[in-house]
């Protein structure tokens, strides 16, 4: 590049050259001596510099030399400054990196296809009604939601599922999936646990996967005779069979039965949706699903038309529309009902939605919370900007004498905007690249707390459209921050104030500085939100997590098993609990253990509705089953009426015991005796029916966050998995190793699975509460320390171009304490006026926030008092140093200077 | 020798056009064959010759390339492309069509 810039300057020397020459020649014939005839060439010439100038600019790359400069000039003057250059960078590369990073995962989760071929043509296959359609299903697996007054689910029985898929298989691909399952996965000897999901044949090839190694499924699979196959997700390859290329052809046992890996999936495939936690797949007539010993006895649900629990998605043949593939599944959907339904009005008609997304659920479930943290980094961004704007304004100032020798030189105002454009991207494109890394850590981060029970770790992917993303942003953050000063600065070039020349005031200098005001204030009113938002959503955590459950959490030790899908068959589980409820309640520093059918503090119970029998009354009740020392880990005793006995748990449960306030709801002391009904069975079944013996105190079951009423039942010994709770007399820590041999001297191929205490799985259910309370109050402290550090600007430099005035003051006989009121004042009220001008925002956010808030209200008075405290000590501060200094000044020392 | 008239805006590229038309010749060159064919009427400013051949050359009117002289030294000489004869071409109408017009209104 520097080899053709030289060669094009020498050919335009010479060029230049040869003219002079021939015109001194002319010269040297009309009879001038050689010495004249050069002058007077040159002087007809006239200025070659210019001309040679001029010609430049003619050039055809003219404008990138220019740009050249440019970036040169504007690295020097960089250079110059490095601490206000890195600090600018900085606050640059964080307000645009946790703007990457949000966008990154929105992007993620809300926008982004699936990495699959023409994902435009899938469809995920719903249906649509009102309510379930009982006279037609007795069970289902799936998921309902309300869409615009309908009830739109994504369950299908298995036979709808084959009708279907070969009855539209002219207009499209139908391939049917169920949701991840947790299995128990035995490869190689090692246990391991992992998410389960079983596919149709087809599934793969609707989709449009490859396998990484070995085969995918086919329609050969859609049959109990096939063998046993599972296809095994790239992550779980890497993860449990390390990456061993032999793996393909192998066993792997799935609960207890033998299956062989017939494939590996592409690395890129990550599932249904961002994060889907399925890392294997199986047949549907393989599926975990289909084991033990309950559908031994009621029946394949494949062969259920009225038990629903298929998902559907389709790859419409190319050409066909939504529009046209609907009415044909409609049509066959409704051949392979059961009955025809009572009323055909409300029954369920097939629904389609854009399916290149993936599922959906994610993307409901993560907008909203996406969208807040979105708009506060933005606001983030915009005051790093501010600050960025008073920096460079505050550098054209310092500059007057550069700009004023400039101007005189002939630079345009033009040549002078790009010029300090020029240097404002060089700032930005510095930002963007530092804002790469933030991006990556706080994207990671997020990923880690957004990912739940039903998906892994959301990563940060470094590609074109994350590099889009932040290009676009650095590029909205120049127009913000870069803009305003070179238009500033170039617009009170004019004549009056060239002549003022480098006086140390200048016009520039006054209306800069007023700009600058301005510029605090505004970011002053952005951060009474941002500073707001992390003190509400810090005690929004803070007060949920001090809240009493109701009993002692700390020494509580919690993990489940799963016997039942891993060998034990139903006469074994009964003694298998016993004896491991006894083994472990030997070992040393357990003072008590239980089992339970659902894990505390971790949903905890299944919804039922209920009634005391004989009444009308129905109460939404949380119902979880325990042993009889179950409910000693947590309470004293019962508040009346009697615990369970071992007695108890032999045969089907017979009786109940409820929570204190769920009695006082039903009538107190006196429930005790009568029965308890489950108000909807299945159609046509008798209710179940408990006899309340006993009544404990409340406590919190299901998660800190809410209380529903908690009715308890005896748990029976045929469940095929446990939560095992254990109080422990010393750290839990210090007992584990011991509790482990116990476990493994019961059973030492059973894998203890989620070992936890009571106290991080208290906090696990607080993920989102945490996420909100740690970013906003990193976005809260960086804001925070923006506007502190961009007053303090404004107000020493106020403060320094005061410094004869006040020298003066002090001269006359003011009081240090005066020049600092005065300061004060003045920095104070930029301050309060900033503070002033944020609330009402604060009021107009608040809605998007309050979904986010358990107990609290957006507008928290308590919070709002601390955040505005916070906001004016830092302000004090800030104005409060140049004050001090300001008043420190030595009058005959200012006076001197002048 | 006669008042020497400034050029009109705008016809200098016309001029050095027709200058190059006529054979490859450098900057010095075209200089003086407008001097001399205008009969020392028309004298073109250096400071414009200059830019101007650049300008065209970027446009892709003219080309230039290095070459012996006559008398001994390289010098830059220009020639016109294809493109370049036909732009003459349009600019001579239009020129035309101007100057008669002009010479119709002061006639009239």
């Amino acid at each position: 590049m520097s080899l053709f810039w030289k060669r094009r300057e020498s050919e335009l020397e010479r060029e230049v050259a040869h003219h002079l020459d021939q015109l001194a020649a002319e010269y040297e014939r009309q009879g001038y001596a050689r010495n004249d005839a050069v002058r007077l060439a040159n002087r007809e010439f006239g200025g070659a510099t210019q001309v040679k100038e001029r010609c430049r600019d003619e050039r055809r790359w003219a404008w990138l030399t220019g740009l050249r400069q440019d970036v040169v000039f504007g690295w020097r003057m960089m250079r110059r400054n490095p601490a206000i250059t890195a600090a600018a960078v900085i606050s640059l590369a964080l307000g645009i990196g946790a703007n990457t990073a949000i966008g990154s995962l929105m992007d993620m989760v809300l926008w982004r296809d699936l990495p699959l071929p023409n994902p435009k043509q899938l469809s995920l296959v719903h249906w649509k009604g009102h309510g379930f359609p009982m006279e037609l299903m007795n069970g289902m697996s799936g998921r309902m939601s309300g869409v615009g007054g309908w009830d739109v689910a994504d369950f299908f029985a298995y036979p709808a599922f084959a009708e279907m898929r070969q009855n539209v298989s002219a207009l499209a691909s139908v391939a049917a999936f169920t949701y991840a399952a947790p299995v128990s996965v035995s490869f190689a000897g090692r246990p391991t646990v992992a998410k389960e999901r079983a596919v149709s044949g087809n599934f793969f090839a609707t989709l449009g996967v490859r396998p990484r190694a070995g085969r995918l499924l086919s329609d050969i699979d859609d049959a109990y005779a096939a063998p046993a196959v599972a296809v095994v997700s790239h992550g779980f390859w890497v993860r449990a069979l390390g990456t061993d290329p032999g793996a393909v052809g192998r066993a792997i046992t799935i609960d207890s039965e033998t299956y062989l890996i017939a494939g590996v999936l592409e690395p890129g495939f990550y599932g249904l949706s961002p994060g889907d936690a399925a890392e294997i797949y199986t047949p549907m007539h393989h599926a975990s699903f289909l084991h033990g010993e309950r559908i031994r006895r009621v029946g394949s649900p494949l062969e259920n038309n009225r038990f629903w629990g298929t998902q559907l998605v389709a790859r419409r043949r190319a050409g066909v529309e939504e529009a046209r593939l609907q009415p044909a599944m409609d049509a066959v959907f409704r051949t392979t009902w059961a009955q025809a339904p009572k009323n055909l009005e409300t029954a369920p008609r097939i629904s389609l939605d854009e399916g290149r997304r993936g599922l959906g659920f994610l993307r409901e479930e993560f907008r909203d919370p996406l969208v807040v943290l979105g708009g506060l980094v933005t606001l983030l961004l915009a005051i790093a900007c501010v600050n960025i704007a008073n920096l460079l304004l505050a550098r054209a100032m310092a500059r007057q004498k550069e700009l004023a020798m400039r101007i005189s030189l002939g630079c345009g105002r033009a040549r002078l905007m790009r010029q300090f454009l020029t240097e404002s991207a060089l700032l930005a494109a510095m930002g963007a690249t530092a804002s790469i890394g933030i991006a990556w850590v706080t994207a990671t981060l997020l990923g880690r707390f957004l990912a739940g029970d039903n998906t892994l770790p959301i990563g940060f992917v470094l590609d074109g459209r994350t590099l889009a993303m932040v290009g676009a942003t650095a590029a909205a953050a120049l127009v913000v921050f870069g803009l305003f000063p070179a238009w500033q600065a170039s617009r009170r070039l004019d004549a009056a104030w060239l002549r003022q020349g480098a006086g140390s005031a200048g016009a520039l200098a006054r209306r800069g500085w007023n700009s600058g005001r301005w510029f605090v204030t505004f970011q002053m009113a952005l951060s009474v939100i941002l500073v707001m938002t992390a003190v509400i959503f810090t005690r929004n955590l803070t007060g949920i997590e001090s809240s009493d459950p109701g009993f002692d959490r700390r020494n509580l030790v919690l993990f489940s098993l799963r016997p039942g899908t891993s060998g034990y068959d139903k006469a074994r589980l009964a003694p298998f609990y016993a004896e491991l409820e006894g083994r472990l309640r030997a070992t040393p520093g357990v003072s008590g253990v239980g089992l339970a059918a659902m894990r505390p503090m971790n949903i905890g119970g299944w919804v039922e509705t209920v009634r005391m029998a004989g009444e009308t009354n129905r109460y939404d009740v949380s119902v979880n089953a325990v042993t009889p020392s179950y409910l000693p880990l947590y309470t004293a005793g019962m508040i009346a009426g009697r615990n369970f006995t071992r007695a108890d748990l032999s045969g089907p449960a017979r009786v109940a015991i409820v929570s204190a306030d769920l009695a006082r709801r039903m009538g107190g002391n006196g429930v005790l005796g009568r029965r308890l009904a489950v108000a909807d069975g299945p159609p046509g079944a008798k209710p179940a029916e408990y006899e309340i013996v006993g009544i404990a105190p409340a406590i919190a079951a299901t998660s800190i966050k809410d209380r529903p009423y908690v009715v308890w039942l005896p748990f029976t010994g045929d469940r095929e998995e446990a939560t095992v709770v254990l109080r422990t007399s010393r750290p839990p820590q210090a007992v584990l190793p011991a509790i482990r041999r116990a476990v493994s001297e019961v059973d030492r191929n059973l894998p203890m699975v989620d070992t936890i205490t009571m106290e991080e799985q208290i906090s696990k259910g607080l993920q989102r509460e945490r996420m909100f309370a740690t970013l906003c109050s990193g976005f809260g402290i960086l804001a925070l320390v923006l506007s502190v550090v961009g007053l303090y600007g404004v107000i020493s430099y106020g403060a320094s171009r005061r410094r004869r005035e006040i020298g003066v003051r002090l001269a006359l006989g003011a009081r240090p304490r005066n020049v600092v009121s005065l300061i004060l004042r003045e920095g104070l009220g930029m301050a309060v006026l900033g503070i002033l001008l944020g609330v009402p925002f604060l009021w107009l956010g608040g809605k998007y926030v309050q979904k986010e808030l358990t107990n609290m209200q957006p507008l928290d008075p308590v919070s709002l008092v601390v955040a505005l405290g916070i906001l004016l000590v830092a302000a004090l501060v800030a104005a409060g140093l140049p004050a001090l200094r300001a008043a420190a000044l030595d009058p005959a020392e200012t006076l001197r200077q002048e | 020798m006669a008042k020497k008239t400034d050029l009109i805006q705008g016809t200098l590229d016309l001029l050095i056009l027709k200058t190059v038309a006529n054979g490859p010749i450098h900057g010095y060159g075209i200089a003086q064959r407008i001097l001399v064919t205008s009969k020392e009427l028309l004298q073109v400013q250096q400071g414009s010759l200059y830019p101007a051949l650049h300008r065209l050359e970027r446009k892709g009117v003219l080309k230039a390339e290095w070459r012996e002289t006559g008398n001994g030294p390289m010098a830059k000489v220009y020639s016109l492309t294809a493109a370049g004869r036909s732009c003459l071409r349009q600019e001579t109408e239009q020129w035309q069509r101007y100057a008669g017009a002009v010479a119709m209104v002061l006639d009239s």
